[in-house]
């Protein structure tokens, strides 16, 4: 728990290249080639259906079907990319997920902090019991509720809303819990001081609190937002309009008169892929580093 | 009933159909943020849908392949004012056939949002109808666009009821037929003096054209795909049962009424004909396809919207209704129709564009018959274009001898119902258990579905 | 998850609070004084969208409540007799831990593997880590579409490999003793960069006192990782396991895209048992109860890793 107990910038950043322990290798030759060698062959693979994705998706339908992929001597082109652009359909989606995925962290975020750091500080009654009780329910997975959930839809009348994808996802205890923890072991001191000024509760918080809170809010934000990006089952039950369909549900969902076909189902594959492994790509250490800053990962 | 076949068509990017997508994203963009900024996300946004013009309709089918082209084509023929009507803006939505088609219809519609007008076969009526998942028809309005019953065949338009109102206006027959080689059949004598396929009317006259083709071909004589298939099994069952004269019910609380003797009497033949020798037993759906088209069978038992995708290829293709073996003539089919799936609160004018375009749609029904699909509307099966239409017209009788899934709520085209028939049939095709068997097998499947409460009648 | 919350957690969040308490009658009442107002938002969505669905959950699975009908009964036991007596509820229980196991473990130690590898201080971490966390960034139909298209039965990538090698092809996905291998297979690739990342900060936060002085000592590189390295990381393998097994618990999208739980219901899920009773099938109540029954199968599991997690302590 390292992470969590060093809130402050007071973090080791492991250095840039020899982020791991070199000692573990030894300075022999042959462990480091077996372990470069081991690491080259598991990176290949993780790769190469990526790779095969991209190809596929610069052939011609025609050609997959006539001569198949292997080995490559179809001609290049971006027919597939053109067409999924020009259906719109993938444009809806991508819009739809990141109006959903971005309202549902924020709505997470400012919801689970205020939520911690009244169980952190508040003196209220009950305070124990409320937070066993969101404690408890990490264990709850939200897939279990889906067919109450969409009977309360119903009754609310918001069955192909916005709102129905969004607001049952909001519920965060697992978020709830790692903020509370982070916000425990924040000094007081600074906020005693504050509240001899006369500064109100949400003052201290806001001004005092929430500031040194950034890289813990940073990361949590960042699980919500791949959370609520990927999120599956939820969104799929609750949504029939593809109009209002996220990303996910739309290509699993809608289909083409066409038929199956597969460059251009790899073109939309690989366009629904981009907008997060382009995100990952300018904030990799700051994801990575999230895993650690929510203490998960710690040891 | 989409084609399994990838489609081998160029995709033409100028589709109106398919154009729609950009304008829909625009007006969704600024419907979708509108709602949002104005009301906050609790009050629930509309579907943007709504919030266009009654003048653009979204319509909902399962059709992929040569179907969802064709469909495409009828859609941009109405939307450019067929025949001088005015014209629509359609919305198509094409989902997954089977399952997921009707899951999620049947949740829109619970919803209250429902899409516009939707496709569903006939035989799913009765899981749609009774617990007001669809809304009923207006046939004053349907009447002024010039469509009513008797534009129908008796056989069809009564399975488009509930408790006499009209739920559903069909758009085709689609039989299980029979798709034979000419050459092949020629070579084996099968023909008649015109040329076409020649009645069987006994088991044994359809065991013994099986051996002649598989003569005619030197390889195998009739073709049946049916491993691991969730219908095709219960398509040549029903075909073979019915003719029988025996009846098929399924009263709710069961027990299922079937008979017996009629059952392995049809179960007793499909072992016989598909011995695994004359005619293979151990095929699936593609299998049976590919060894039709590359000629190494004589005659494929398969539904007509195969017939797209087996023009493609080299063979001079014949159809005939599937043959009569025993008691009376009977052809297993379904019926693609139109239906209005629930909206709490549906608009007048919106509904009656629906009206008016399920009536448009059906006097497309010339091009939904190049998909092999037998139009349900009569005028335009009175038409000699139709009549020209080969082998379309050769098997056009069918309609007439239609038997459909028995209704209830979990039968019907891409059901449970029709998988679960289908895994004991498959083991007594394979030669893993005895006709009489797979026979109890079914009927146990059966009451075991009925003996669940029916959740669409209280 | 409670294990992982440091134990003075509590006394600590006290004191401060009471000492607050006592200044706060010099100092001007404010209406937010005792925190509960900071709470209140997340009370209500909790209450509504967790609270609200396990009541309402319950009170189902003891009716015959339908997507159909408005209209519903209280049938008492009648759905739970009706699901032990159901063979689909058992085989997608039975599919739905056959899945967990096989995803779990190489979830566990192929991470761990790509951890301590990447952790040995080669070159190009960046570029590592990105190859093993970027599927994690996928949307699941993007997945599922990709590895539908590996698997596919002529053209995918799988089968023409085997074809080069010369051996016959797989029915990856139509094979009923396959099709679940497949799909774990798919799932590795998948998370296992979450995983991963779990271990290679966990390793970055790890003393390196142990081992230097172990180095030091002449311990080879093999000996530090069993005897040093390894038992470090337990309690970050307890938690990792953990999670993993509660995450392939409810699979449920990728199993749905890619096969609908075919062939023959060999790869169906009980989520999705669920999801063709409720919904394809109309009875919301049945539905639930299967839910429920499952519930208490994620429970029973729980509380077994919770013991086994508190006893590694």
């Amino acid at each position: 728990m390292s992470a969590t107990a060093t809130p402050l910038r007071a973090r080791r950043r492991p250095p840039r290249e020899a982020a791991g322990s070199p000692l573990l290798l030894g300075h022999g030759r042959l462990p480091r080639a077996l372990a470069g060698t081991a690491l080259v062959v598991l990176a290949v693979v993780w790769l190469v259906p990526f790779l095969w994705a991209v190809v596929t998706s610069v052939q011609s339908e025609e050609d997959i079907n006539t001569t198949g992929l292997w080995p490559f001597k179809g001609a290049f082109t971006l027919d597939a990319y053109q067409q999924i652009l020009e259906r719109g359909n993938v444009s809806v989606w991508a819009f739809n997920s990141f109006l959903i995925a971005g309202l549902v962290t924020l709505i997470t975020v400012v919801v689970s902090t205020l939520a911690a750091y009244g169980f952190s500080r508040g003196t209220f009654r009950g305070r124990r019991a409320l937070l066993a009780v969101t404690v408890a329910a990490i264990m709850v997975p939200p897939q279990l509720l889906v067919v109450p959930l969409f009977e309360q839809m119903l009754l609310f009348n918001l069955v192909d809303t916005y709102a129905a994808v969004i607001l049952p996802q909001v519920v965060a205890p697992m978020m709830v819990f790692i903020l509370k923890r982070f916000f425990d072991a924040v000094p007081k001191e600074l906020e005693e001081a504050a509240r001899i000024d006369g500064a109100s509760e949400f003052r201290v918080f806001a001004s005092i609190v929430l500031p040194l809170s950034r890289p813990i809010v940073a990361a949590v934000s960042i699980f919500v937002f791949i959370g609520a990006w990927n999120n599956f089952m939820w969104p799929f039950i609750v949504t029939n309009d593809p109009d209002l369909m996220t990303l996910p549900v739309g290509l699993a969902t809608v289909k083409d008169a066409y038929g199956i076909e597969y460059a251009q189902s790899m073109a939309s594959a690989l366009l629904a892929a981009l907008p997060l492994i382009v995100v990952f790509l300018f904030f990799q250490r700051r994801i990575v580093n999230s895993v650690a800053t929510t203490g998960l990962g710690g040891s | 009933m989409s084609s399994r076949f990838p489609a081998q068509g160029v995709p033409a990017v100028s589709d109106p159909v398919r154009r729609i997508g950009r304008r829909r994203l625009l007006r969704h963009a600024m419907a979708g943020a509108g709602a949002l900024l104005a009301a906050g996300p609790l009050s629930g946004c509309a579907s943007p849908a709504s919030a266009s013009g009654a003048n653009s309709l979204s319509v909902w089918d399962l059709f992929q392949g040569g179907d969802g082209t064709l469909m495409d084509d009828m859609i941009e023929a109405v939307s450019k004012g067929a025949g001088g009507a005015e014209g629509f803006e359609i919305d198509r939505t094409i989902l997954d056939w089977g399952p997921s088609y009707y899951t999620k219809l049947a949740m829109s519609a619970a919803g209250g949002r429902a899409s516009d007008v939707a496709a569903m076969h006939l035989s799913r009526l009765a899981g749609y109808a009774p617990g007001g998942l669809v809304d009923a028809f207006d046939l004053d309005l349907l009447a002024e666009y010039g469509v009513g019953q008797k534009d129908f065949t008796p056989a069809v338009w009564s399975r488009t009821q509930h408790e006499g109102t009209v739920y559903a206006i069909p758009l085709d027959v689609h039989p299980f037929i029979v798709f034979y080689d000419k050459k092949a059949a020629e070579k084996a004598g099968l023909l008649d003096s015109s040329g076409a396929l020649a009645p069987m009317g006994s088991p044994e006259a359809l065991l013994e054209a099986g051996k002649a083709l598989a003569e005619a071909t030197g390889q195998a004589g009739i073709l049946f795909g049916h491993v691991t298939d969730p219908a095709q099994n219960w398509r040549l069952f029903a075909a073979l049962y019915a003719q029988t004269g025996a009846e098929f019910s399924l009263p709710d609380g069961g027990p299922a009424e079937i008979d017996i003797d009629a059952a392995v009497r049809a179960v007793t033949f499909m072992t016989q004909l598909f011995d695994g020798r004359t005619n293979p037993n151990n095929l699936d759906y593609y299998g049976s396809v590919a060894a039709f088209t590359s000629g190494r069978g004589g005659m494929a038992m398969l539904g007509e919207w195969e017939l797209p995708a087996l023009k493609e290829f080299d063979i001079d293709l014949g159809a005939a209704p599937f043959p009569q073996v025993f008691d009376k003539p009977a052809v297993y089919t379904d019926s693609h129709s139109l239906v209005l799936p629930h909206q709490d609160s549906p608009d007048p004018a919106r509904r009656r564009e629906a009206h008016r375009y399920v009536a448009a749609i059906l006097k497309q029904s010339l091009t939904w018959a190049s998909a092999g699909h037998i139009p349900a509307y009569q005028p335009v099966l009175a038409k000699p274009e139709y009549a020209a239409l080969d082998p379309q017209s050769s098997y056009a009788d069918a309609a007439k001898v239609a038997v459909l899934d028995p209704p209830n709520w979990f039968t019907g085209a891409g059901s449970n119902f029709q998988n679960r028939m289908c895994q004991p049939l498959q083991s007594a095709l394979l030669g893993n258990t005895t006709p009489e068997k797979a026979v109890r097998q079914m009927v146990r499947e059966a009451d075991t579905l009925l003996r669940q409460p029916n959740p669409v009648t209280s | 998850m409670t294990t992982t919350a440091p134990p003075g957690a509590e006394e600590q969040t006290d004191a401060p609070a009471a000492d607050a308490g006592g200044r706060r009658t010099a100092a001007r009442r404010i209406p937010t004084g005792n925190g509960i107002v900071f709470v209140l938002p997340f009370l209500l969505v909790f209450g509504l969208f967790m609270v609200w669905p396990i009541v309402q959950g319950l009170w189902m699975s003891f009716t015959d409540s339908s997507l159909a009908l408005r209209d519903t009964n209280f049938v008492g036991l009648d759905n739970y007799t009706e699901a032990f007596g159901d063979p689909d509820v058992w085989s997608s229980l039975g599919n739905t831990v056959f899945f967990t196991v096989i995803s779990s473990v190489p979830l566990v130690l192929v991470a761990l593997a790509m951890a301590l590898l990447v952790h040995s201080g080669l070159a190009g971490q960046w570029a590592w880590r990105l190859s093993f966390f970027a599927p994690y960034l996928l949307p699941v139909t993007v997945v599922t579409m990709i590895w539908t298209w590996l698997y596919q039965p002529e053209l995918g990538m799988a089968n023409q490999l085997l074809d080069t090698l010369g051996m016959e092809p797989v029915g990856w996905l139509s094979d009923e003793s396959v099709a679940m291998w497949s799909v774990a297979a798919l799932t590795v690739w998948w998370t296992v960069g979450f995983n991963f990342l779990l271990y290679l900060a966990a390793l970055q936060s790890l003393p390196t006192t142990f081992d230097e002085a172990a180095a030091l000592d002449g311990a080879g590189a093999w000996r530090r990782l069993w005897s040093i390295t390894l038992p470090q990381l337990r309690r970050t393998t307890g938690l990792v396991a953990m999670l993993q097994i509660l995450a392939s618990l409810k699979v449920f999208d990728q199993i749905y895209i890619l096969t609908k739980g075919g062939p023959n219901g060999s790869t169906r899920p009980v989520l999705e048992y669920v999801y063709d009773v409720g919904f394809t099938g109309y009875r919301l109540g049945y539905a639930s109860a299967v839910s429920y029954l499952f519930f208490a199968l994620v429970v029973l599991i729980s509380l077994v890793q919770f013991r086994l997690f508190r006893r590694e302590d």
